[in-house]
C-alpha cells in the first residue's frame, strides 16, 4: 500500500507528513521530439512448435508510449510482457500486427530500431570471462563510443552503480545481484532515446535497487523514454508515468498509475495505533458501519469507502484519548493489480 | 565496419583470457602434423604414389592439417555461441545496433585471423622441421584459402549451433560430423586408391574441395582445372552457409 499522508503524535503535536514525492520532468532533447516513442497496433505473437499446440503469447495488443515517459508493462508470469518486449527490441518477429519504435518499424527496419534502443534483457547477460571494466568497454564499443568516451562513461557509471571496487573482477566471480547491476549499468553508458528494462532489479538488494531506481528516474529526467516490466509493483508505482496491465496476452488496464488505481473499489484503509483497545472505542468504530475492522493487539485497521467516513471514525477514536498514531492509505497498484487479474481470471 | 571491429575486439578480449583456447586454436593441428604426419611418413617409407608422382606423406598431409585447423577453428568459434547463450549475452548482442550479418562477420573475421596465424605456424614448422617443399609464391593464396575455408565451416557449424539448444547434443553432432567429414575426404589419403563408393561421397564433401585446393596451392598437386572447380564449389558452399546462418540467427531466439 502506498502512503498518502501520515500523521504522528509527537509531544502532543500532530505532525503531518506527505510521503509521496513527485519527480517533475525536465523537458530535454528526446522528449521534445514530436510523436510517440512506441506505437503498437494489434500485435499478435503465436509460438508454433512442431508437434505442439500453438501458444498465443500476445493477442491483439495495442498501445502507445509517449516520448520521455516511464511506461510500465505489468502482469503475472506468462502474461506476455517479455514476448512484447522481445518484439519491440527486434529479438522476435510478430506473427501479425505492427510495432514502431521511435518511428521505425520493428519488422521492416530492425536495425533502425536497434540504433535507438538499449536493452536489459530478462536473463543475466554478462561476459563471464571478462572483467567488469571490459564488460563495460565492449558494450561501449558496440554502441559506437570512442576510447576516451568509454573511459569517461566507465568512470560515471562505476560511481553511479557502485562498481568501482569491482572493475577488475571477472564476471564469473560476481554475485547474481552484482551481475545484474553491471548489466543495468551498461545501458546507462550510452545515450539512446529508449531504454527497455525487463525485470531490471531482479536479484538486487534493497540498497542497489534504490540506486537503480534513482538512476532510472535521473535518466527519465533527461528525456529518455523508459519501458520497464517488473513484478515489484511498488517499484512501478514509484517510477511509472503510465502503466499497462497485461494478462493472457491482452491489456486489461491502461493509463496513468492514478487512473489504474482508480479502477479499484476506491477503498481507504485507516490504521490506528492505540494505547489500548476498549469496548467503548470498538463501539464508536462499529456504529459508523465500516466495511471491515481488523484488530491486532493495539492496532486496528478500519476499511471504509469515503474519506469523510475515515475522518468520522478518526474523530470518534480521538475522543477516547487512546489514539497514538494513525495512517490513512488508499489502494496501492498492487491491490488493483491483484483485483484486476483476479477478476479477469474469474471471468475467463 | 565499426560494428564488425567491435565484435573482433570482443573476441580478442575473450581469447586473451583463455590460454587453453588459444592453445587449441594455434597448436593442435600443428602437433597433429608433427606426430601423426611424421609417424605415417615413416610407416609409408617412400611416400605416396599419386598418378605418376611420388609425394612424401608429410607434404601430402600438410593441406589436410590446414583444413583440419580451419574446421577446428570454426568448430571452436561456433561452440562459442553456446557459451554466449549460457551467459545470456548472446541475446543481448542481438539487440545491439548491428545487423546479424555484421555480428557473424565480426566473429569469423577474428577466427580467420587466428586461422591465418595458425596456417603460417604450420607451414613454417612443415618447412623447417619436416623439410616440405612449399610454393612460397602462392602463400597469400593459401592464406586466402584458409580464410574462405574457415568462414565456410564457421557459417555451416553456426547453423547447427543455432538450431541445437543443448550443449551435449551439439558436441555429439559436431564430433560425429567432424569424424565422418574428415575420413570421407582427401585429408588423410589420396582418393584414387579408395573404393568407388567412398570416392563418390568424398567428391561431394566440401572438406575434400578445400583440402585439394590447399594441396594444389601448397605443393602443386592436382590440376588447375579441378582446383578452379573446387574453389567454385567451396565458394557456393560458403555463400549458401552464410545465407542460411543469417536466416537461422534471425530466428534463434
Amino acid at each position: 500500500m502506498q502512503n498518502v499522508t501520515s500523521v504522528e503524535m509527537e509531544n502532543g503535536k500532530e505532525i503531518l507528513r506527505l510521503m509521496r514525492t513527485d519527480h517533475p520532468k525536465q523537458a530535454l532533447d528526446f522528449s521534445l521530439m514530436s510523436g510517440a516513442a512506441i506505437e503498437v497496433h494489434d500485435l499478435v505473437k503465436t509460438y508454433q512448435k512442431r508437434h505442439h499446440k500453438p501458444v498465443k503469447a500476445v493477442r491483439g495488443l495495442s498501445f502507445t508510449v509517449r516520448r520521455g515517459e516511464i511506461f510500465g508493462l505489468l502482469g503475472p508470469n506468462g502474461a506476455g510482457k517479455t514476448t512484447t518486449i522481445k518484439i519491440l527490441t527486434t529479438l522476435l518477429a510478430p506473427t501479425s500486427g505492427s510495432a514502431r519504435v521511435f518511428g521505425q518499424d520493428v519488422v521492416a527496419d530492425p536495425l533502425g530500431v536497434r540504433k535507438n534502443i538499449c536493452v536489459v534483457i530478462q536473463e543475466n547477460a554478462i561476459e563471464l570471462y571478462l572483467s567488469v571494466c571490459n564488460n563495460l568497454r565492449t558494450f561501449g564499443r558496440f554502441h559506437g563510443l570512442t576510447g576516451r568516451q568509454i573511459d569517461g562513461q566507465i568512470d560515471r557509471v562505476s560511481d553511479l552503480f557502485g562498481l568501482r571496487e569491482y572493475l577488475n573482477e571477472k564476471g564469473m566471480d560476481l554475485s547474481g545481484g552484482l551481475k545484474r547491476r553491471v548489466q543495468v549499468a551498461k545501458t546507462f553508458m550510452v545515450e539512446k532515446p529508449i531504454v527497455f528494462l525487463d525485470e531490471a532489479t531482479t536479484g538486487m538488494d534493497a540498497f542497489n535497487k534504490r540506486r537503480t531506481i534513482d538512476a532510472i528516474k535521473e535518466e527519465s529526467r533527461k528525456g529518455r523514454t523508459i519501458v520497464l516490466t517488473t513484478h515489484v509493483l511498488d517499484e512501478a508505482e514509484e517510477l511509472c508515468d503510465s502503466v499497462a496491465i497485461m494478462n493472457h496476452g491482452r491489456i486489461i488496464a491502461r493509463g496513468s498509475v492514478e487512473d489504474v488505481k482508480s479502477m479499484s473499489l476506491r477503498l481507504l484503509y485507516l490504521t490506528l495505533s492505540l494505547a489500548a483497545v476498549s469496548d467503548d472505542l470498538l463501539r464508536a468504530i462499529h456504529i459508523r458501519n465500516p466495511i471491515a475492522v481488523d484488530i491486532k493487539d493495539t492496532t486496528i485497521e478500519v476499511t471504509v469507502r469515503e474519506a469523510t467516513e475515515a475522518l468520522d471514525v478518526l474523530a470518534a477514536v480521538r475522543q477516547t484519548g487512546l489514539l497514538r498514531h494513525f495512517e490513512i492509505t488508499s489502494a496501492s497498484l498492487e491491490d488493483v493489480f491483484l483485483q484486476l487479474v483476479d477478476t479477469k481470471e474469474s471471468a475467463s | 565496419m565499426r560494428e564488425v571491429l567491435a565484435v573482433v575486439f570482443r573476441e580478442y578480449l575473450i581469447r586473451r583470457t583463455s590460454p587453453t583456447w588459444l592453445f587449441f586454436d594455434l597448436a593442435v593441428p600443428l602437433l597433429y602434423l608433427l606426430m601423426f604426419g611424421v609417424a605415417f611418413d615413416k610407416a609409408l617409407g617412400h611416400g605416396l604414389r599419386i598418378g605418376d608422382a611420388v609425394v612424401p606423406y608429410n607434404a601430402f598431409f600438410l593441406s589436410g592439417v590446414l583444413s583440419m585447423s580451419s574446421f577446428g577453428s570454426a568448430m571452436n568459434q561456433s561452440y562459442g555461441f553456446f557459451v554466449d547463450r549460457d551467459n545470456g549475452i548472446f541475446y543481448e548482442f542481438l539487440t545491439y545496433p548491428m545487423t546479424r550479418g555484421q555480428f557473424l562477420f565480426g566473429k569469423i573475421l577474428f577466427q580467420c585471423l587466428m586461422a591465418v596465424v595458425q596456417c603460417f605456424l604450420t607451414i613454417a614448422a612443415g618447412t623447417l622441421i619436416l623439410h616440405i617443399e612449399i610454393r612460397w609464391e602462392l602463400l597469400l593464396f593459401v592464406f586466402a584459402g584458409m580464410t574462405v575455408g574457415t568462414a565456410g565451416w564457421f557459417f555451416f557449424l553456426a547453423i547447427v549451433a543455432f538450431r541445437i539448444r543443448r550443449n551435449d547434443t551439439f558436441n555429439t553432432v559436431i564430433n560425429v560430423a567432424y569424424f565422418v567429414l574428415m575420413f570421407l575426404s582427401s585429408m588423410f589419403y589420396p582418393l584414387d586408391q579408395v573404393p568407388s563408393w567412398l570416392r563418390a561421397i568424398a567428391w561431394v564433401n566440401p572438406l575434400t574441395w578445400q583440402t585439394d585446393a590447399l594441396r594444389f596451392l601448397t605443393i602443386g598437386l592436382g590440376s588447375f582445372s579441378s582446383f578452379v572447380l573446387q574453389v567454385l564449389g567451396f565458394g557456393a558452399f560458403l555463400a549458401l552457409s552464410f545465407w542460411f546462418a543469417v536466416r537461422t540467427l534471425q530466428k534463434a531466439v
